[in-house]
């Protein structure tokens, strides 16, 4: 029942899981290369692209002396360095396959801003000399003029050679430097150098304070020759380098790559499409069924509440069959009781009938040992001498001792008599005991209970008498401590039955230890007089072999007895019959071989001796193998 | 014709607000120094006190401030440096003051950024000697460091910390409020006559081709020797002297520098990568013959010298 529907679940999750999937999948495939990604490269190479624009303008306006430092040039090498890591980062982040074409393509591009970084450094440097020899060329210019006129003014001749044609030199080669310096043409250098190499073919024929400074210009126009061919070839060169190249390139491949991922996304976005279709389709017949379900689980259920409304009637004449069952079991407990109580009924009639059997035997003793017998020999002797029956009982010896034998016998004749009407008394009292034993079992059911004014000490005194025989037997001393009482209304039959029972316990525990004297005491006396639960309590105390605490509660029970040949109900009916009385029958003892004492509680209030007829239950009876 | 009393307004406008604002001079070369870099004031605490560390170097013996010592404007005084075992550096210690605005570090602009300085000059065998592994465990060892970097760091103590917190550091080392950077920023007063003479001066030779913008120098590279040989007539060429030919190997590159900055000038002598000038007008005179390639009239470089020594400027604990 259990596994298939496991079962179940588990195909129920994976078909969920693999459906789960399959969306994510094919959503992710949908989001793999995002659009806001790819224009923020764009935008990243569109600032590449302007940053390196401004960086070729602002080394133009530095040739030409608009920027008249370097730090928008030097600003843009950490721009780029920042712009190609964010590029190389967004880049790694977002391809998914074939990425060294990407890659190698920013790789081209850093190096090729590298390579133009470092031809700006050396433009920065070689442009610095050229302007400044630039600058230098007329002040350097009018420094030979003005020396060529004062070493002119010092001779005071005219000028001639080499003299002559300076000035005119000096000035041709300074305009050619300056058309130079602004067009940059080779063929303005080479009037440039012409003019320089005129002048230096004259400068032997100088005066050395004219020739420094010549020296010193035509040092400054060699270095503009030689700066301004290298600061046009770096120019040139910087140009070259093709940043734009690069950044087409990127542009092309993130592009092609866009594309690529936009067809994937819409090839992916219909297959979302498709996979939706597919679970609306899986969800009619889902629902279908569902709704086809409901109907099944109504009707499943109506079905079961109809089966649970017969289950309950079912229950209930169950439950009536059951109480007829048990009121039979209550009956045959009952019949059962009535056996248990008849077990006990013989059991007390054993009792009593040993007190019978006891002063059967007295009587028949005295009967046998009767001082009658005497009393026919005498009267055979006075046959014998009937005729002289005067002088016989007058003269003989023997006859004169008759009359005072006669006198004697008659007198223990009359004693005989009264011991035995005495012990025939008993007899009758044992008997009347036993008739009453009777009756208590046929009055059971209706409880009938005779309660009449009884003596305590009598009735002590009564069952003392019952268990006489063996208590002199077995040696037993009794002390009695019965206080002057006045007579009380008890149930004198079951009392006395209890009694017998508990004397004849004890008598039977002391037994057993043998050897010493025992004693037993019996103890009468009020208890709580003059209030509700004012009672009468006997107590039968013996120095016998005493109770195992694990048997206090247990020697009450029907059928437990620790003797070999004990039947396991005396106290079991002396509990039935202090509880019938309203009363109790408790056992204490302090442990084997510590003696032990039996009270009887037994109420004194009117309504305390009216009391339900059936005997509340009683322990389970036990049958505890003989211990002896 | 309504273009007329516009043209009053303005001129009247002009007249009145001109004396007024003092406005700030626009089409230099040279632009005043920035009040703040914006490092990270905690950071920039841990990498004060690791300047001040000679932990740094391999035997304790040096610390960054040994050579770049603040009450020297940020350099030591000396022709070249004494490293950590008491051998002498290649080239004369450059200031550490407004470092964080030169393009490149080093003489021969070896280290694109200040980290890569700290990182070089920990490690070089002469300056500190260490190993980064050492460094990192000794400051480890100190729970004051401990302490103080996890409070700047998630990572704690390590290479790259150490180096951003003395980064961090010199980015707060920039001098503004010079005489000059006020007179830049409009206040007429703030030069005399003769070192604004001096500064016209030093754009009319040419110095300022190579010192200009913001560092007045320290954002290009250049070559030591342009009219003349400099070396040739020094003698004693050295390892040093080929600049950044050291770095790229190419032969255009011997005897090139990174053109210094000339903040706070006044304060870093001696002069040059080798320290050969021991003051101002020796330095000047140097430049003009090998760099300008002409002579300056004594006046002319009195007056430049009056105007380089208003480029000093403000911090605590300047030496005045």
């Amino acid at each position: 029942m259990n596994h298939p529907k496991r079962r179940i679940y588990f195909a129920v999750a994976a078909m969920v899981a693999v459906l789960t999937s399959a969306l994510a999948f094919l959503y992710a495939k949908t989001r793999a290369y995002d659009e806001s990604r790819h224009f923020e490269n764009l935008a990243n190479l569109r600032e590449i692209e302007h940053l390196d624009t401004h960086w070729e303008l602002d080394a133009l306006k530095s040739r030409v002396g608009i920027n008249t430092h370097y730090d928008a040039l030097v600003a843009a090498s950490p721009e780029f360095h920042r712009l190609v890591a964010e590029l190389r980062a967004m880049v790694a982040e977002g391809l998914t396959d074939a990425p060294s074409a990407l890659e190698q393509s920013i790789e081209a591009l850093d190096r090729s801003i590298e390579q133009k970084a470092d031809l700006i450094e050396h433009f920065k440097s070689h442009n610095s000399i050229l302007r400044n020899s630039m600058a230098f060329l007329p002040t350097a210019a009018d420094d030979v003029l003005g020396l060529v006129d004062a070493a002119l003014a010092k001779t005071a001749k005219r000028p001639a050679g080499g003299m002559r044609r300076v000035p005119e030199d000096t000035d041709d080669l300074l305009l050619a430097a300056f058309i130079y310096g602004h067009d940059g043409s080779e063929d303005r250098a080479d009037k440039v150098e012409a003019a320089l190499s005129r002048i230096d073919a004259d400068t032997h024929e100088l005066p050395a304070e004219v020739r420094e400074p010549l020296d010193l210009f035509a040092a400054h126009i060699r270095t503009v020759l030689r700066e301004h061919r290298i600061v046009i070839g770096l120019l040139n060169e910087i140009s070259a380098v093709s940043i734009h190249r690069h950044i087409d390139d990127i542009e092309a491949l993130l592009s092609d790559q866009f594309g690529q991922a936009s067809i994937e996304r819409h090839r992916y976005g219909s297959y979302l499409l498709a996979f939706a279709a597919l679970l609306t389709g899986l969800l009619v017949p889902a629902a279908y069924s569902a709704i086809r379900n409901h109907g099944v689980v109504k009707r499943i259920n109506r079905q079961l509440q109809d089966a649970n409304e017969t289950l309950e009637q079912r229950v209930r004449e169950r439950t009536r069959e059951l109480h007829a069952a048990q009121a039979e079991l209550v009956d045959a407990a009952r019949h059962a009781g009535m056996a248990e109580i008849a077990t006990n009924v013989l059991h007390n009639v054993g009792n009593v009938l040993n007190s019978v059997n006891v002063s059967a035997g007295h009587v028949s003793g005295r009967v046998r040992a009767s001082k009658a017998a005497g009393l026919a020999r005498a009267v055979a002797m006075m046959n014998e001498h009937a005729a002289e029956l005067g002088e016989f009982l007058t003269q003989d010896e023997k006859g004169r001792l008759l009359p005072g034998y006669l006198a004697k016998l008659s007198e223990a004749l009359v004693a005989e008599q009264a011991e035995i009407l005495d012990e025939l008394g008993r007899l009758t009292n044992s008997i009347d005991h036993i008739k009453e034993v009777v009756a208590t079992q046929q009055s059971y059911a209706g409880a009938s209970r005779i309660v009449e004014p009884v003596r305590i000490r009598d009735l002590v005194d009564d069952a003392l008498r019952m268990n006489a025989g063996s208590l002199a037997r077995h040696d037993v001393t009794v002390v009695r401590e019965i206080p002057d009482l006045p007579e009380l209304p008890l149930d004198r039959h079951r009392v006395l039955q209890i009694l017998v029972n508990l004397i004849s316990n004890a008598k039977q525990a002391m037994d057993a230890t043998g050897g010493r004297t025992h004693r037993m005491t019996v103890r009468a006396e009020l208890v709580d007089e003059g209030t509700a639960a004012s009672r009468l309590r006997l107590c039968v105390e013996d120095e016998g072999e005493g109770i195992a605490p694990e048997n206090l509660t247990r020697i009450f029970s029907h059928g437990f007895t620790t003797r070999k040949n004990g039947h396991g109900f005396g106290l079991h009916s002396c509990a039935l019959a202090a509880r019938e009385m309203g009363g109790t029958l408790n056992a204490h003892s302090d442990g084997p071989g510590r003696g032990a004492v039996f009270t009887l509680d037994l109420p004194l209030t009117a309504d305390a001796s009216l009391k339900p007829c059936a005997p509340p239950p009683l322990p389970v009876p036990l049958l505890v193998p003989a211990a002896a | 014709m309504f273009c007329q009393p516009l043209r009053l307004a303005a001129l009247v406008l002009v007249t009145i607000v001109t004396p007024a604002l003092a406005a700030p001079l626009e089409s230099e070369p040279i632009k005043p120094l920035p009040t703040s870099l914006n490092a990270d004031p905690l950071r920039a605490a841990l990498g004060r006190r690791l300047f001040h560390e000679p932990r740094l170097s391999a035997n304790g013996a040096v610390s960054c401030a040994s050579c770049h010592s603040l009450d020297k404007g940020g350099t030591d005084g000396r022709d070249r440096s004494i490293g950590f075992d008491g051998r002498l550096t290649g080239v004369n210690a450059p200031t550490v003051f407004n470092a964080a605005l030169n393009f490149r570090q080093f003489w021969n602009g070896r280290a694109p950024t200040l980290e890569a300085q700290v990182d070089a000059v920990i490690q070089h065998p002469v300056e500190m000697g260490s190993k980064w592994e050492d460094v990192v465990a000794k400051l480890a060892l100190d729970p004051g460091y401990r302490s103080e970097f996890a409070r700047s760091y998630p990572d704690g103590v390590t290479r790259a910390n150490i180096v951003d917190a003395i980064a961090s550091f010199e980015r707060t080392l920039i001098t503004p409020d010079s005489r000059f950077d006020r007179y830049l920023r409009g206040d007429a007063d703030a030069l005399t006559d003769e070192e604004k003479a001096g500064y016209t001066k030093f754009k009319q030779y040419g110095c300022v081709t190579c010192h200009q913008g913001v560092n007045v120098g320290g954002n290009m590279f250049q070559k030591f020797g342009v009219m003349a040989d400099y070396f040739a007539r020094r003698g004693n060429p050295t390892e040093a002297d080929l600049g950044r030919f050291a770095v790229t190997g190419d032969a255009d590159d011997k005897n090139v520098f990174k053109v210094p900055s000339l903040r706070n000038v006044a304060l870093t002598a001696p002069y040059f990568h080798d320290g050969s000038a021991r003051t101002l007008g020796e330095a000047v005179d140097i430049m003009f013959r090998y760099q300008l390639g002409r002579a300056a009239t004594p006046g002319d470089k009195g007056a430049i010298v009056k105007f380089l020594e208003t480029l000093t400027g403000e911090w605590p604990r300047r030496p005045k």
